[in-house]
């Protein structure tokens, strides 16, 4: 092998470089948008890979088309029709049906990740998550009664899309928080306080605050799940069943003060973030069961782990504006910092 | 109906040799040219390749369990003793060799507890078509959930090649693809320095792919195994 010289000095040391000003792109800010617009990348992989699956590429009532014509039921005859009718498709094809899925996801995913495509691939996955939300989750159960957050209720994937929105590139500040920085302080607060005021009014309707209801959200989760979060599902059921209103009620409390806490002081809100990631943290675990994943069957996280990435971007950043684009001075990763290898 | 997508694990292990012999080969560059950076990244990736290609297909798989036991268990300590050294040598921060570290104990996991096997048993590690591993599905899923974010930051990385494997190409060289535009003239001037081998075969974005398809494959198989 050769190598081409040209004459030129080899540069100083790492150790030189680092040490005195030098302005690349390793001295900038870290752009938070583009930090969470990754993480969602990161889910949409996740999601890919989940249909990969074995039982995914199976037909039957525990095949990918059984888990479709599921969503089915309880909603209005000519929704439930246009889900089997999906599900009837992937039921005839389900190799190449489910090949497309998961293929449309890793198009999504890498997409996002690389910067010339962030954009069409933003787009892909909010139709995507709207079709998946009709086809693939029955609309999240708001029309059967059952969509309470609990469960992941109005759909997880909805939130797929609302990430998309907020995290729409954008020139600009990350401040007062990331989501303002595409649609604006005043238009992602409203969004926040509606999303989270639907998540209050799901709580409270349907069978969100019935005991036995939630109870058996809980036991329809436990088969095949690994033996500690099988233990902690006998208790979660064990407490829906004694206190489920009670339970419902709580959260829906908790929904309604993280509604209004966008409005509040920078503080406060950060205080009524925390509270609601906490929460939702406890019900995707101990509720949600990581959307079932862990036992083997599931195409994707369920919505706690959407809502806690979603509060992350809400969060007030504190502290001097910068005037770097997508600046963010406490997050700012010195280049001493950042070694090479 | 097959249960078992058998082209997928077929394609999924060709990958999975196809970033080994990469690998193998960006080694044996590095030794003609003793350039010695990233030599340890380039024999974990061989030897997780050609492991996890004989997981995807049973008929693959070759060697006693413990002996790839073994071999993992040395590449964790020797990755984990890495990151403390760049720990020390450049202050608080989360070293890249912590990822290699993961991937080592993943590889380590999925040996010490593997799945049940589908079309005969092998002596030796084979896990197509896995399932029913004692592997903590929790765990399985926190560490494929980290190698997604990795393939993911990784694919998003303006500093192409110089984080992930320890780039073959001259520290020096990379520079302009550190800095992303390569627009003082000086960039442009050092990557010509870089020779014909080097600019086909260690070209940054090469060697982030085979990260990537690295992590995507071992992410899958823990997936599987849960």
């Amino acid at each position: 092998m050769t190598a081409t010289q040209v004459g030129v000095a080899p540069p100083p040391a790492v150790k030189e470089q680092t040490s005195g000003p030098r302005h690349g792109p390793r001295d900038r800010p870290r752009d938070l948008q583009r930090t969470f617009q990754l993480v969602l990348a990161t889910v949409w992989l996740l999601d890919a890979v989940l249909q990969l699956q074995p039982f995914m590429f199976t037909r039957g009532t525990n095949g990918f088309s059984g888990m479709l014509n599921g969503m089915a039921s309880g909603n209005p005859g000519w929704i439930a029709h246009t889900i089997r009718w999906n599900g009837t498709i992937v039921y005839h094809e389900p190799i190449v049906t489910d090949s497309l899925f998961a293929g449309v996801q890793f198009l999504i995913a890498f997409g996002i990740a690389w910067k010339r495509t962030l954009k069409p691939a933003l787009a892909l996955s909010i139709v995507w998550s709207l079709g998946v939300w009709w086809f693939g989750e029955g609309l999240g159960g708001l029309f059967s009664g059952a969509a309470t957050p609990f469960g992941g209720g109005p759909g997880g994937v909805l939130f797929y899309g609302l990430l998309a929105v907020l995290l729409w590139p954008s020139e600009g500040s990350d401040r007062p928080f990331v989501a303002a920085r595409t649609v604006g302080a005043r238009a992602a607060k409203a969004i926040w306080a509606v999303t989270w005021g639907v998540l209050t009014i799901l709580c409270l309707v349907g069978s969100g605050r019935q005991p036995q209801a939630l109870h058996d959200l809980v036991a329809g989760m436990n088969s095949g799940q690994p033996g500690w979060l099988a233990h902690l599902d006998r208790s979660t059921e064990a407490f829906f069943l004694h206190h489920g209103t009670s339970a419902a009620i709580g959260l829906a409390v908790v929904c309604a003060i993280t509604a209004l806490g966008v409005y509040l002081p920078p503080r406060v809100t950060q205080v009524t973030l925390v509270l609601a990631m906490v929460v939702f943290a406890a019900i995707w675990v101990a509720v949600q069961n990581f959307g079932g994943v862990l036992a083997g069957g599931a195409t994707d996280p369920n919505g706690g782990l959407l809502v806690v990435i979603l509060a992350l971007v809400y969060w007030p950043l504190t502290g001097p504006p910068s005037a770097t684009s997508g600046a963010a001075p406490d997050s700012v990763v010195p280049i001493e910092e950042v070694p090479a290898r | 109906m097959t249960a078992t997508p058998s082209w997928l694990y077929h394609l999924f292990a060709l990958l999975m040799l196809a970033v080994a012999a990469y690998c193998l080969t960006l080694l044996i560059v590095s030794v003609k040219e003793r350039r010695m950076s990233g030599w340890d990244v380039d024999i974990a990736h061989v030897c997780m390749g050609v492991a996890m290609a004989g997981m995807f297909i049973t008929a693959w798989a070759f060697g006693p369990a413990w002996v790839w036991e073994l071999l993992f268990f040395v590449l964790m300590i020797w990755f984990i003793a890495r990151s403390i050294q760049s720990v020390q040598e450049f202050g608080m921060h989360l070293p890249h060799y912590a990822i290699h570290a993961l991937m080592s104990f993943a590889m380590l996991m999925m040996y010490v507890f593997p799945g049940a096997t589908r079309g005969g048993a092998s002596p030796s590690m084979g896990m197509s078509a896995v399932s029913g591993s004692r592997l903590d599905p929790g765990l399985a899923l926190l560490l494929a959930f980290c190698f997604f974010a990795s393939a993911i930051f990784t694919l998003a990385s303006p500093c192409k090649g110089t984080v992930h494997h320890g780039s073959h190409v001259p520290e020096w060289a990379l520079v302009g693809a550190v800095d992303g535009d390569g627009d003082d003239g000086s960039s442009l001037a050092t990557l010509t320095t870089v020779g014909t081998f080097d600019r086909i075969v260690a070209r940054p974005w090469l060697e982030d792919a085979s990260h990537v398809v690295m992590c995507i494959g071992m992410g899958l198989m823990l997936i599987l195994m849960i």
